[in-house]
């Protein structure tokens, strides 16, 4: 319980490090927006110009599109795999739920630049050394899995199995139980969750820097080469789009399950 | 003929009992309410009943059929769920409609009948709303209505009251009531309500720790329980240790600490077995001390140590000596204070002796 | 809805269903759910780091990525040299640097999050969330914008006639950095236990006399233990693992782990060296997490974590 002076307080710091926290994002944009190469203040102006090179930029647009089709691939990929997963987990894993739980949220938890290197080596231990564009969509699929997971086992698991009985009560088979009643109120869930695994990957960075090749280089590596030498706004562009698709993820994650559904807690 | 019979049925989770080795028929329209403490195992007799559950061993028989293994989907029997379970992506009429559908009922039909249903409870016009548009109330109405209009051959209820506020839960009882006399469906409700049990059965099972204690109409496991556990359970008994002294048409005589006390009696009691004898409050009268006693009436005289104004009644605790304190209810004005010595008169046929299990 | 009704429908539907070798086999079926993950893990996941591991131990060749002969000297040349000892040892620190800066600045805004009524809960969680939804390179660039020698805090700072600060290119650039992006993780996971907490609790401490200071240490934060438990392993591990922002804040001043596995790796071509040193900090980050772990679980003060269903 916090009383209305010590609220004031609480306040003022919470919106200090609401401000740090938004603060680089809102640079980036600025930096976009600002029409000279440099962001100063008061700012020079607001001008599209940086936008119109990162459109004239053939290295940032190739690299733009191959970022979206391999976030397409290992979107499709990890929604179906993942899905299913968590349906099995939820419903029939019993008295294993937990180990499998830990096993398939492992890819997050260990360290993304060892999981590139393992991939890499292993790729050509096995022969398949250079598998390239096969290689990155199955390093993001391995990624994107989790984030599908967790998102869709919690609508499935904030579902109530009461309305299935219900259904099978009233007549309906197990299948058409599950098209008609569980489907379409766990869709939200799964939506979520693909829209994840689509960010997730436009936004990998350590599996790509060890599996891109030659002539297939993800946004971020662009990016990352960029910036080591350069600072100019082009890249502000780049960011700028990854921050729109960023909110609309979150607007859309808000709508359809609630973003209550990401608390990492312990509780 | 029994629309519903369970046959032995006994199911275990694990090593853990839930129902052990029940048997239940309901006649054909019978409302019968199945009773007891949470726990008790009568949610999970509803649900191998709907077949959520298997049987552990024994047989379930719907309208004469042996359905024990077959899936829900293919029993027909209407279900309320406690919780409604109404879908909450359809509308009114969609949940209502669905199990029509299920059954491939033609689309003229089914809005024809969805309609009829909706307006016999009174949901005419709210159709095209949503579940969570709905209050309590109607919700529940929804729900009733879902399941009566597949014609199920049975009526299963859930608790289907336990959601509603006090005043509303009251007006449902007899809403119920009198919807399942229309259909003529024979209904299997549980409860944990005694009340609601008393009031809405025609008979009422009770069960405690997956075991059948008593099965009759309520009038009989009202004022002839079976033992200490269900006079316990229904409604608020005082209970007597005593040994029979006498028995015979009828009656029997109980040794108690008080004196011998004439009783109603459970025909397995034998001669100088141990008794409890149970006798509802209500059913003690308080007069004053020095009254005639009634003819036949047992009488005890005590010292009231307590006084609790009810409203309508009151309730006092009454020292009749021997250590035993009575808790009676009367009208407020039998006595006015607490300290005041007083006759407690009951007739015969108010007391009910019962076995007492020696340990 | 007469009678007859009833029974036609009745004699559709009633029966007993599949017999029971066909509900035996869709029991089985049910399985198959399970096959494509399972796969993915074990073939992309499991087998790899079980081949890191094997790999770490063959012999370093100049002519192919490893020879197949199977020693022990990586992790004999790994341990004796104490450039390796030095440069884990940093990474150790960074992280538990910027995990204690992250546990101190998440906790209010857990706290008001946790607290915050629902409406405003919804925009607070869109403000936690979006930032780490906006790739760690995004906001890399942010800060490196601000932070640079002729950024906007050391623009600000000349034009009040102030010594400018070296905030880049070196551990404090790579602390705020990594603080930023991991505040969100610590939030989310102490925001989560803090939920859970009954408010009513503080009420109750309140009225028994405790300060606002006192019903947070004794009532509050005893409570939020597993979240803060949570939270710091997982912001720690996240932090020494980190490849992006020491790289690009921390220039090639700042060496961690990861950036000498990677290099290893890819540059000096030393596959074993470099699976061995992976192998190795894996070793060592399990360690300090299973000490840390049960260290917190021997103050006596965790309650049991049970399965959260």
């Amino acid at each position: 319980m916090i009383r209305p002076r010590e609220r004031r307080w609480m306040a003022v710091a919470v919106a200090v490090l609401y401000v740090f926290l938004l603060a680089p994002i809102a640079i980036v944009v600025l930096a976009a927006l600002n029409s000279g190469a440099y962001l100063r203040f008061p700012p020079e102006g607001l001008s599209l110009r940086w936008f119109v090179a990162f459109a004239e930029s053939r290295s940032f647009t190739s690299s733009l599109r191959f970022s979206l089709k391999l976030a397409a691939l290992a979107t499709a990929a990890s929604t179906v795999v993942g899905t299913m997963a968590s349906v099995w987990i939820v419903r029939f894993s019993g008295r294993w739920r937990n180990a499998f739980r830990v096993l398939f949220v492992a890819p997050l938890a260990v360290p993304g630049i060892l999981t590139g290197i393992a991939l890499l080596i292993f790729f050509y231990a096995v022969g398949w050394g250079n598998t390239g564009f096969v290689g990155l969509v199955i390093g993001h699929t391995l990624i994107c899995t989790p984030y599908v997971f967790l998102i869709t086992s919690a609508g499935l698991l904030r579902f109530d199995r009461t309305l299935e009985e219900a259904a099978r009560n009233l007549g309906a088979g197990a299948l058409r139980t599950f098209w008609r009643i569980t489907l379409p109120l766990i869709k939200g869930g799964i939506i979520s969750g693909a829209v994840f695994a689509f960010v997730a990957s436009y936004d990998e960075f350590n599996i790509s820097l060890l599996l891109s090749g030659v002539g297939m280089t993800p946004l971020p590596i662009q990016l990352f080469d960029y910036l080591r030498f350069s600072f100019d706004p082009t890249a502000a562009v780049a960011g700028t789009i990854s921050i729109g698709m960023a909110f609309v993820v979150v607007l859309v994650t808000q709508k359809l399950v609630g973003l209550d559904a990401l608390y990492l807690g312990g509780g | 003929m029994a629309q519903i019979v369970l046959d032995h049925l006994t199911k275990r989770f694990g090593d853990t009992p839930a129902v052990t080795d029940l048997s239940l028929e309901l006649a054909s329209g019978e409302l019968v309410a199945l009773l007891g403490p949470s726990g008790c195992g009568k949610t999970t007799t509803l649900r191998m009943v709907a077949g959520f559950e298997t049987p552990t061993a024994g047989r379930v028989w719907l309208a004469d059929r042996d359905l024990t293994d077959a899936p829900p989907e293919r029993r027909n029997c209407g279900m309320v769920f406690q919780n409604y379970a109404l879908f909450p992506h359809l509308t009114v009429e969609q949940n209502v409609a669905f199990g029509l559908e299920m059954r491939g009922v033609e689309r003229a039909e089914i809005r024809r009948r969805v309609a009829d249903i909706l307006d016999k409870v009174e949901l005419g016009g709210l159709g095209g709303r949503y579940p969570r548009q709905l209050s309590g109330g109607q919700q529940q109405r929804t729900a009733l209505a879902r399941a009566l209009v597949v014609n199920p051959s049975v009526l299963l209820l859930d608790e289907p009251l336990a959601n509603l506020d006090a005043k509303l839960r009251e007006e449902m009882r007899f809403y119920i009531r009198s919807l399942q006399r229309e259909f003529h469906i024979t209904t299997l409700y549980v409860t944990h309500d005694q009340a609601e049990a008393l009031v809405l059965a025609d008979r009422v099972a009770i069960l405690m720790g997956g075991v059948l204690q008593q099965y009759g109409r309520p009038e009989d496991v009202y004022h002839r329980p079976r033992s200490a556990a269900v006079a316990g359970f229904i409604g608020l008994t005082n209970l007597i240790p005593g040994r029979v002294r006498a028995r015979g048409a009828g009656r029997v005589i109980v040794d108690t600490a008080l004196g011998p006390v004439t009783a109603g009696g459970d025909p397995a009691l034998r001669e100088g077995a141990d008794a409890l004898l149970s006798v509802r409050p209500e059913q003690l009268d308080l007069l004053r001390p020095d009254a005639a006693p009634r003819n036949g009436a047992n009488v005890l005289r005590g010292t009231v140590r307590e006084r609790t104004f009810l409203g309508s009644l009151a309730d006092f605790r009454v020292d009749v000596g021997g250590g035993v304190v009575l808790r009676v209810q009367g009208r407020p004005s039998a006595v006015e204070r607490a300290g005041d010595a007083v006759a407690v008169a009951f007739d015969a046929d108010a007391a009910w002796a019962l076995p007492r299990a020696t340990s | 809805m007469g009678a007859p009704a009833r029974d036609v429908l009745a004699v559709e539907l009633v029966g007993a269903g599949p017999p029971p070798e066909r509900r035996l086999a869709r029991h089985a079926g049910r399985h198959v759910l399970i096959v494509p993950a399972l796969a993915v893990l074990i073939v992309f996941f499991v087998l790899p780091y079980l081949n890191l591991t094997l790999i770490s131990l063959m012999t370093p060749s100049h002519q192919a990525p490893y020879a197949r002969v199977l020693t022990l000297g990586n992790y004999a040349t790994l341990l004796r040299d104490p450039f390796t000892w030095r440069v884990i040892w940093h990474t150790l620190w960074i992280g538990v640097a910027t995990t204690a800066i992250c546990l101190v600045i998440s906790y209010p805004l857990a706290y008001h999050l946790a607290r915050a009524p629902r409406r405003l809960r919804g925009l607070l969680m869109i403000l936690v969330i979006s930032p780490l939804l906006v790739g760690v390179l995004i906001r890399t660039y942010g800060w490196m914008i601000l932070l640079q020698d002729t950024g906007l805090i050391n623009q600000t700072l000349r034009a009040l006639h102030l010594p400018a600060a070296p905030l880049m290119y070196n551990d404090t650039g790579v602390l705020i950095g990594l603080v930023h992006v991991f505040v969100p993780f610590m939030v989310l996971s102490i925001a989560g236990t803090i939920q859970t907490i009954d408010p009513e609790l503080e009420f109750a401490a309140r009225s028994l006399g405790a300060g606002a200071w006192r019903t947070f240490r004794r009532v509050v934060f005893p409570l939020s233990l597993p979240g803060v438990l949570a939270g710091t392993v997982l912001v720690w591990v996240l932090t020494i693992s980190s490849y992006v922002i020491p790289s690009l804040l921390g220039g090639f001043t700042v060496l961690t782990v990861p950036i000498l596995v990677v290099r290893t790796v890819t540059e000096l071509f030393n596959w074993p060296g470099g699976s061995a040193f992976a192998i190795l900090f894996f070793v060592i980050t399990l360690a300090v997490v299973g000490l840390y772990v049960r260290a917190m679980g021997h103050a006596g003060r965790l309650p049991d974590q049970g399965d959260d269903r």
